[in-house]
Parts: C-alpha cells; sequence; structure tokens
C-alpha cells in the first residue's frame, strides 16, 4: 500500500515538537553572519558622507551642519556597502532583527 | 413534546461542530509540524465575518445561502427530533441544492466550474446516503430514528458494510482529500475557493456556520450507528464519532487529490461493494 | 439551436494573477471548451521595476548588489553572471579559491530552489504535508547558507574581483555534515513522491513535448533535458565547473514526470558537487584589486537553477555602463508552457505551470 509511509509520518509528526518557532513570542537565534541592521558607533563618526554617497538603495542621510546621522532602517537592504567603505569603521552590521516600521521610522543618531 | 429535543441540535450545532473544526485545523497542523491556530480560532473566524461587508453579486445569493442554512439545520432537528431519517436525508440534499444553486447564480467562471463539479460530487454520494437509510431500516425495521436507538443491539452488528460504505462518502462530504474536488477548507488549488469562491463577508460567515452544523450532523450520523437501548451506547456512540473525525483528519493528510473520474469510480465502486454485498447477504439471511 | 452549441461550449478562464497555486503572478487567458483547454493567451508585466534602466544610475561596483535583487531564488546567478562579464572585460584574474566559493554557493543555491520546488509541486496537487515537509528540509539549507554569507536568499558575497567574504574550515565541515543528514531525508521523501500511484497517473504521459519541438521553441534547462536534448551550460566549465566531474541529467520521456525526474536527481547531483568542491577547495586570496573603469563588452552564459540565463554587459570607459541585458530562463520556457498546455484538462493547468518553475520577478526584472 504505497501511502503507508504517509501515514507513519503523520502520526509520527503528531507527537513531535513542532518544527517551527513561534516568532516573536519565541527566541530566534541568529548566526554570526546575519544582516541585520546597521549601527552606527556615532562618537568615532566623522560625518564624512562616504556611507551615504556609496548606499545603493540611498537610506542613509549625514547632515554635517546638525551632526546628525540617519538610516531608514526599511530602506535598507542589508548588503553591507557601507561598512565597507567607512574610513573610520564606525559602522557595524549588527545580527538582530531589522526593526518594525511604525515604531522606528529612522535612527538617528546625534554627536555631542 | 419530542419535537422540542430537536433544538438540542441547533443550540448544541455551532457550539460543537465551531470545535470540531478548531480540532481538526490543530491537528492537521501538528500532522504537519506545525504549531497550528488556537482551538477557537474558527469562532474568531466567524465573527470577524460576520464584521465584514458583503459584496453581494445578486440579491438571489443571500436568499440561496439562506435556504442552504435553513436545511441543514432542518436536517438535524428532524434526526433529533426522532422523526424520519429519509427525510434528514433529502433534506440534506437539498441544502446542497441550494450551495450549488448559489454559486451557479454568481455568473463567474470558477464558481460555475466548482458548482458543476459540486453537482458531480452529488451523484457520488446520493446513492450511497439513501443506502445508509435502507441500512438503518434492515437492522431496526423502521425509518423512525426513535426506533433505530431504541433497538437492544447497534446498528453496526447488522450492517458493518454500509458503515464502511458511508466512511468513504464522508471524506467527500466533509471535503477532505483525496475527494475534495469541488471546494476545501484552505484556498483550494485548482477551483481557487470552489463552489464559495464568489461568496464574501457575512454571506461567507453563514456558510461557516453551516459548515458546522454539518460536522456535527455527520458527527451524529456516525454515532447513530453505535447507539442502542443501553444508555450506555450513548458514550460509545460519541468516543466512535471522535475516532472517525480523527481519521478524517489522518486521511486528508495523507492523499494527495485525485480526478473526478477517479473519485467516481471509487465511491460507486466501493457503495456496490461494501453495501451492496451488505444488503445481499443481509437478505439472504434473512431467506434462512 | 445547432449554430449556437459550439459557441456556447467556449468558455474563457482567467487564471492569474493572483491564484492560490502560482507563486508568482502570470496572467493566462485559458480558453477552454468543456475542461479541455483549446489555447492560452498569456500576458505578463506584473512585477517590472525596470532593473535595466537602473544601470545608468549606480556605478559598476555598485550594481552588482542591484543585479542580484532580480529574483529572491535565482538571486546568487544574477550576482554571478553579471560580475562575470565586468571581470571579462576588465580581464581580471580571480583566484581559485573564489572560484571554488562561487560554484559551491551556486550549488548550494540550486539545491534549496529545487527543494521549493518539490514543495510547491506537491502543494498543487492537494498533497500538503509533503509541502511542509519538502519546505522544513529546504530550512536546512538556508541555515547553512545563512551560516556562510549572512542571508537567506540574498547573499550578497558577490563583488567585482571576487569575493567579499571567506569561509571557516568549521564552516566547511559542518556543510558537509548537514549534507549527509539531508541527502538521507531528501531520499525519503523523493522516494514516496515518485513512488505514489496518484501523482504517477496524473503526471505520467501528460503534457508531453517532443525534443525537435522543444529545440525550436526555445527551451532551456530542465524543461528542455526532461525531452531527451543534454544542453547544460555548466559543461562551458565556467567558474570552477570545469575542474569538477559530473554529467547532464537527461531524460527521454518529454512529460510531467520526466521533468520531475530531472529536478530531483538534480537535486542529488547538486549536493555531490558541493561535496566535490570542499574537497577540492584550495587555499589562498578571495579578491583580488580592481582599477580603472570597464571598456567594452561581453556575454555571459550560465546556468541558473531554472535553465540557462545570458547576461550581456556593455561599458563605454565611465563609472556607469551603457547596457546591461539579462534574457532569463522561464521567459524562454514560456512559449513551450503554451505549447504544453494545448489539448490538457483545466485541474492540470496549475500542476503543468508548475513544472516549468515559473520565476516570474525574473522574467520581467
Amino acid at each position: 500500500m504505497a501511502f503507508l509511509p504517509y501515514v507513519g509520518m503523520a502520526l509520527k509528526n503528531l507527537f513531535s515538537k513542532p518544527a517551527t518557532e513561534s516568532f516573536p513570542a519565541g527566541e530566534r537565534e541568529y548566526t554570526d553572519r546575519y544582516r541585520g541592521h546597521i549601527e552606527n558607533d556615532i562618537e568615532k563618526c566623522i560625518l564624512c558622507g562616504n556611507c551615504q554617497r556609496n548606499c545603493p538603495s540611498g537610506a542613509i542621510k549625514v547632515s554635517k551642519a546638525d551632526f546628525t546621522w540617519e538610516i531608514h532602517p526599511f530602506s535598507c537592504v542589508q548588503c553591507s556597502k557601507c561598512v565597507e567603505v567607512c574610513p573610520v569603521k564606525c559602522l557595524s552590521m549588527v545580527n538582530s532583527f531589522t526593526g518594525i516600521p511604525s515604531r522606528s521610522p529612522a535612527r538617528r543618531r546625534q554627536r555631542s | 413534546m419530542l419535537y422540542l429535543l430537536g433544538f438540542i441540535f441547533v443550540i448544541l450545532g455551532p457550539l460543537c461542530g465551531g470545535l470540531l473544526s478548531g480540532i481538526d485545523r490543530v491537528f492537521s497542523a501538528r500532522m504537519q509540524r506545525r504549531q497550528g491556530p488556537p482551538l477557537l480560532q474558527p469562532f474568531a473566524d466567524y465573527v470577524k465575518f460576520m464584521k465584514k461587508k458583503s459584496y453581494i453579486i445578486n440579491g438571489l445569493q443571500t436568499f440561496l445561502v439562506a435556504g442552504h442554512l435553513i436545511f441543514i439545520i432542518l436536517s438535524g432537528w428532524i434526526l433529533y427530533a426522532g422523526q424520519d431519517i429519509l427525510l434528514s436525508i433529502f433534506s440534506l440534499t437539498l441544502s446542497e441544492m441550494f450551495l450549488c444553486m448559489a454559486a451557479f447564480s454568481a455568473s463567474a467562471p470558477y464558481s460555475n466550474m466548482s458548482a458543476q463539479r459540486e453537482l458531480m460530487q452529488m451523484a457520488c454520494t446520493e446513492p450511497m446516503l439513501l443506502m445508509i437509510a435502507i441500512g438503518f431500516y434492515l437492522s431496526s425495521g423502521s425509518f423512525m430514528v426513535t426506533d433505530i436507538i431504541s433497538q437492544k443491539t447497534p446498528a453496526i452488528l447488522h450492517v458493518p458494510g454500509f458503515f464502511l460504505g458511508f466512511l468513504v462518502i464522508l471524506i467527500v462530504e466533509l471535503r477532505k482529500s483525496p475527494f475534495d474536488v469541488s471546494t476545501s477548507h484552505h484556498a483550494h488549488q485548482e477551483m481557487v475557493k470552489g463552489v464559495t469562491t464568489d461568496i464574501t463577508g457575512s454571506l461567507m460567515g453563514i456558510i461557516e456556520l453551516s459548515e458546522w452544523y454539518e460536522y456535527f450532523l455527520m458527527f451524529s450520523y456516525v454515532a447513530l450507528y453505535f447507539v442502542s437501548s443501553n444508555p450506555a451506547s450513548i458514550i460509545l456512540g460519541i468516543v466512535m464519532g471522535c475516532v472517525v473525525m480523527f481519521l478524517m483528519t489522518l486521511v486528508d493528510n495523507t492523499f494527495p487529490r485525485v480526478r473526478w473520474e477517479r473519485m467516481l469510480s471509487v465511491c460507486w465502486a466501493t457503495t456496490l461493494v461494501f453495501a451492496g454485498g451488505n444488503l445481499l447477504l443481509l437478505t439472504l439471511l434473512k431467506m434462512f | 439551436m445547432a449554430v449556437n452549441n459550439n459557441a456556447k461550449k467556449i468558455s474563457v478562464v482567467p487564471f492569474g494573477p493572483q491564484h492560490p497555486v502560482l507563486p508568482e503572478p502570470i496572467h493566462l487567458d485559458l480558453v477552454l471548451k468543456d475542461e479541455k483547454v483549446v489555447y492560452a493567451l498569456p500576458s505578463i508585466g506584473f512585477v517590472h521595476r525596470g532593473l535595466e534602466k537602473l544601470v545608468e544610475k549606480r556605478d559598476y561596483e555598485q550594481f552588482v548588489l542591484i543585479a542580484e535583487r532580480t529574483c529572491g531564488i535565482c538571486s546568487f546567478g544574477h550576482g554571478m553572471g553579471y560580475v562575470e562579464a565586468i571581470e571579462k572585460i576588465m580581464n581580471l584574474d580571480i583566484p581559485p579559491r573564489a572560484k571554488f566559493l562561487r560554484t559551491m554557493w551556486a550549488e548550494l543555491a540550486r539545491m534549496h530552489n529545487h527543494l521549493m520546488w518539490l514543495g510547491l509541486q506537491a502543494d498543487a496537487f492537494g498533497f500538503e504535508s509533503l509541502f511542509m515537509e519538502c519546505w522544513r528540509l529546504r530550512e536546512k539549507v538556508l541555515d547553512m547558507l545563512e551560516l556562510t554569507t549572512g542571508g537567506r536568499v540574498i547573499f550578497s558575497v558577490n563583488k567585482v574581483g571576487g569575493l567579499r567574504k571567506d569561509v571557516t574550515p568549521e564552516m566547511l565541515e559542518q556543510i558537509l555534515h548537514t549534507i549527509d543528514d539531508l541527502e538521507k531525508e531528501c531520499r525519503v521523501v523523493t522516494d514516496t513522491f515518485l513512488g505514489d500511484p496518484d501523482v504517477l497517473s496524473r503526471m505520467k504521459g501528460v503534457g508531453v513535448l517532443t525534443p525537435g519541438r522543444a529545440e525550436e521553441l526555445g527551451c532551456c534547462g530542465p524543461f528542455l533535458r526532461a525531452s531527451g536534448v543534454k544542453r547544460d551550460c555548466r559543461m562551458l566549465g565556467y567558474e570552477a565547473y570545469g575542474e569538477l566531474k559530473f554529467e547532464p541529467i537527461v531524460s527521454y520521456d518529454g512529460d510531467c514526470y520526466a521533468r520531475c525526474v530531472v529536478r530531483i536527481e538534480e537535486l542529488y547531483q547538486s549536493m555531490d558537487l558541493v561535496r566535490q568542491c570542499i574537497a577540492k577547495m584550495p587555499g589562498g586570496d578571495i579578491d583580488v584589486k580592481v582599477k580603472g573603469n570597464p571598456n567594452g563588452e561581453y556575454m555571459v552564459r550560465i546556468e541558473q537553477p531554472r535553465g540557462e540565463a545570458l547576461y550581456y554587459v556593455k561599458a563605454n570607459g565611465t563609472r556607469f555602463l551603457t547596457r546591461y541585458r539579462n534574457r532569463t530562463p522561464t521567459y524562454a520556457n514560456i512559449p513551450g508552457l503554451i505549447e504544453t498546455i494545448k489539448g490538457a484538462e483545466l485541474a492540470d493547468v496549475a500542476m503543468m505551470i508548475l513544472t516549468i518553475d515559473p520565476c516570474i520577478s525574473c522574467t520581467e526584472r
């Protein structure tokens, strides 16, 4: 009977733990290299604008006059180009969740 | 006095049917190694449907969907009031016809094709449904449900073949693979959502409600095979009803969908072999 | 009465763009006569984003990231094809380690694509449990990709001149280990899928395409190989394929079942190719320095999971390219699809669309 393996599979699955994780109720483990979102160590930033020029989707806005660096997390495509071209290496790719649009419209960092 | 017992179905139907539907979804999900929705999800879905605005295609559709609901309720009411089982089955058929007509009235391509397939489905299930009534007649001597449940031995001992045939067409009635050719519970793969493609909003909520009634009605038909004059047999009936529903969920997750020609041949073959064979055996036994 | 009968029997059913079985939006107007398809009229253009025009606005180094995002599943192939074209124009010689790593990632992408396709094919039959099982196995491949590149479907590891990230030996060990476990579980799933009598009855002899007709219509990839034509671009020897041992997988029946068999065998072939890559992996650098701007034109052919893809790049010495043209496999397979749908039952149309493995985002860019 060709369907017997399926019946066995279905019954075995019924008594095993689900293979899905109930995110965000449960924890999600990211690997080290996971490209989540960009963080800027603002004290080291020299506001050169290199990251703004090289971003393919135009997600970063740097304003030398106001001393601010801003990123729109949902315009970012997580390519890490800005991390590579930064001359002082203040940008880093953090391996956690990108962000919820209603709560994080733009990440602003102000330099003192 | 007996007629008032029919209202047990009207009240218990949505509650038990919705619970059965919820349990079916959770078990289906666990069999696929998913977590599945909460148990009371069908009730939440119903509330959401009733809040939505329905895009009425034509005024006739409301009348037909209401007819579908009313005749399912009537079918179960007749059963629980202890009346004629043949009338109960005819009422069930009539409510299916109303659903087909509601789909035809939408004049949209997928609704029309699914309604044609639904008619084909009815051609598969109607013979067996009538045989069920005949089986109960043979085991208890009358069509009245009050006589059927007051026999000394439950009907399953006299007509097991009819029961097996009923299980096969139950897969078709409850719209589960392998025989869900006209519509099914998740967005169907070929016919989009089947007969209910063009039914939206609160009308869809009414269809959900009638599906729960249908679940509970089928549960009751299964339990009827096991009930006899012994009051403890009611518990047996309920347990067997639950076992059969679990079996339906298991079958749903094991088989792919078949073409309608194959469904027709399988259903007719089981009707002839199981029900016909049982009928022949009983007739021969009565002769000797 | 008799005059109107023929006209009454013909109906036109719109299939798509929103349909539960289609992974991506394509519209087919099916002309039916009594549930048999007489003709199908396709319309595409629902996800056109104008990516080829964007090449004039982003310089040639940044454009890799855009080319990669043409499609979610064939993403690595697009990046690789574009970067190869630029490297050939600029006469860059990338180190062997980069070539082997690119091959490994391309084969891993092929594996996850075929597993995804198998799940969708099972779903078109109403076989939900097999669909969930295939996608659960696909998660293991995606975990490996996340471990090495940081992304599950969009890797962002290609750059002009080589690669942006290297892999450690521990990661390679883990990949080998995962593939061994995966192969055992996949065998169970594919054997039951291919041996199931319902699946056989629905797929054998359905949608036959003869080899001559398939070549005439310009089909490519597993669609073509299932009709008996032995054509696989990996035999051209680009990247590290010249140093790996394998043969193209061909089937001679030309029906839907043959296409399933070809893709399933390719899945196992990819696992073997990844093992070969890891065994032969050389050490060394992963990139070379890039100076100046490209000037010239070049065309590259690579074997995407869905078929043969062409990449034509034209540069004129400035930072921005003049033209980038990408001919994707599904674009070439659509005429073949229309041919096989003729004469089929409506119930089989969904399944046949899935046997060509449609990727409409690639088709329309």
